[in-house]
């Protein structure tokens, strides 16, 4: 892939799936299933800032559920044990982690800013952007999704 | 030392390295790390380093350690998403060692270790 390209849905969902396969399906008991769940959630949205020679969010969102289950799977623990604040770590993680892998698709050169985690994402005016791809999929039978938006140059991103 | 602003991605570090005998001291970020070893009376042999953390960032550390004599004996291996040519190419040029991007799997982990000759090969197995 060209590092001048846009990432499409397939880019993401090869991202995605080595990002659990690494840390969230080491085992490949519970691996990330591309088909797109019954319906979405945006419980939580998880996102991380890139500006330079390209402005846009790379988000991973799901449902509350998920989220626990994610941040129990990374921290070792139990979903019933798991805070909000270990919810922000382990997702805003994964977003870093996603959007660094997709940074190396952008135009160079681009920083990446630090993760965010929101939790009211219909009404959240720093998850706005053209999408100019997506990947749904279903996790331990909950909804995931991983996509980025593209932001007018000059447009706000960090 | 273990330097990540993500305390999963810490734990995740610290599994691999304490199962090859480190023991393993973590910080938040950069301006912690410097704290930690100012702290410590044995220099750690290993620091595994986020680039893009709050405060100060991974190679703002890494440029900060290569510039006091007391830390040359510390290996330094950046564990990052900054995968572009010129950024790892800054992180070597500032004294980093070595380069893992994330997602890394253990082995890859482990394998740098031994190139690094910080274990042996077949340790971990």
């Amino acid at each position: 892939m060209s590092a001048t390209m846009a990432p499409t849905g397939d880019d993401l969902q090869q991202i995605a799936e080595q990002v659990w396969a690494s840390y969230l399906d080491t085992d490949g008991e519970k691996p990330l299933v591309p088909l797109p769940p019954d319906k979405l959630s945006r419980d939580v949205v998880a996102g991380v800032a890139v500006s330079g020679a390209w402005h846009g969010l790379v988000l991973v969102a799901c449902s509350s559920t998920a989220s626990k289950e994610a941040a129990a799977a990374l921290l070792g623990m139990g979903a019933d044990e798991v805070s909000e604040g270990d919810v922000d770590d382990a997702l805003g993680e994964l977003a870093n982690v996603i959007g660094g892998n997709v940074k190396s698709l952008l135009p160079e050169p681009c920083t990446l800013g630090l993760p965010e985690v929101h939790n009211d994402a219909d009404n959240d005016p720093w998850l706005t952007g053209d999408e100019i791809c997506r990947f749904e999929a279903t996790w331990m039978g909950e909804p995931m999704e991983v996509s980025v938006l593209e932001k007018p140059q000059g447009g706000e991103t960090e | 030392m273990v330097i990540d602003d993500s305390r999963a991605m810490r734990l995740i570090l610290r599994r691999i390295v304490s199962g090859l005998n480190f023991d393993v001291v973590e910080a938040g970020n950069g301006r912690e790390a410097l704290d930690r070893l100012a702290e410590l009376e044995v220099v750690p042999e290993l620091a595994l380093i986020d680039w893009n953390m709050p405060e100060m960032n991974g190679l703002e550390f890494v440029t900060a350690v290569r510039a006091d004599k007391k830390y040359r004996g510390m290996t330094l291996m950046m564990v990052t998403t900054e995968s572009e040519h010129g950024q790892i190419v800054r992180a070597l040029a500032a004294g980093a060692h070595e380069y893992v991007i994330k997602p890394f799997t253990p082995d890859a982990i482990v394998d740098k270790l031994v190139m690094l000759g910080l274990i042996p090969d077949g340790a971990h197995a």
